[in-house]
């Protein structure tokens, strides 16, 4: 998982079936001391966060894991998803 | 995911047979994207049937292949989504440190990575 910041949200009408109901954030990502890296990356919401949110994305499996648990959720077309809104990190 | 601006189209006659529908497109990743491999660029599968010039969602793994048409798929990035609008909130990218140089990279011309 990486640390990063909501800085806004994606949307498209046109989309992959399996990508309808999803909400995509735009998550501007950090690096271990919290500051920005300047990589970019979209990531699924399935924890209402908003923009300026601090948050963890997990990615591959780890995300899939997030929108539907399970070891047969490998068609869930996810590669990006928000895992945690932190409230503070030491 | 991440977002990307189609640059153009790539044409190959001799292919893996689990690809002969499949359209390629050449999409320039928006801001910093750091692969594996020294390139600025990728090429992925379409499902949506974007054009030149259109911003898209791009997943990359395993949920390209599925959506590609199963996990045996030679394929690792795929075009899930042709974006409409971004909402940027100036507050959060401050508070990220991310700068103007985001929307800079968000708002480059079409044409923009074709030279």
């Amino acid at each position: 998982m990486i640390r990063g910041t909501v800085v806004g949200q994606v949307w498209a009408t046109r989309k992959a079936r399996g990508l309808e109901g999803q909400t995509l954030l735009l998550v501007a990502a950090c690096d271990a001391e919290g500051r920005a890296t300047g990589r970019l990356v979209v990531a699924s919401d399935t924890l209402d966060a908003r923009a300026g949110d601090d948050v963890t994305v997990a990615f591959g499996s780890g995300a899939r894991n997030v929108l539907g648990p399970g070891p047969n959720n490998r068609d869930l077309l996810c590669d990006a998803a928000i895992a945690a809104i932190v409230e503070g990190a030491g | 995911m991440i977002l990307g601006r189609v640059i153009g189209q790539v044409w190959a006659a001799r292919r893996d047979a689990r690809l002969q529908r499949a359209k390629l497109l050449v999409v320039r990743p928006h801001a910093i994207y750091e692969p594996a491999f020294a390139t600025r660029h990728l090429v992925a599968t379409d499902d949506v049937d974007a054009g030149v010039g259109d911003d898209v969602i791009v997943c990359l793994g395993a949920p390209a292949r599925a959506s590609a048409g199963g996990n045996d798929m030679p394929v690792d990035a795929a075009v899930m989504g042709v974006v409409d609008r971004i909402d940027l909130s100036p507050d959060a990218m401050r508070a990220a440190g991310a700068g103007p140089g985001i929307k800079r990279a968000l708002t480059l011309p079409p044409d923009a990575g074709t030279k």
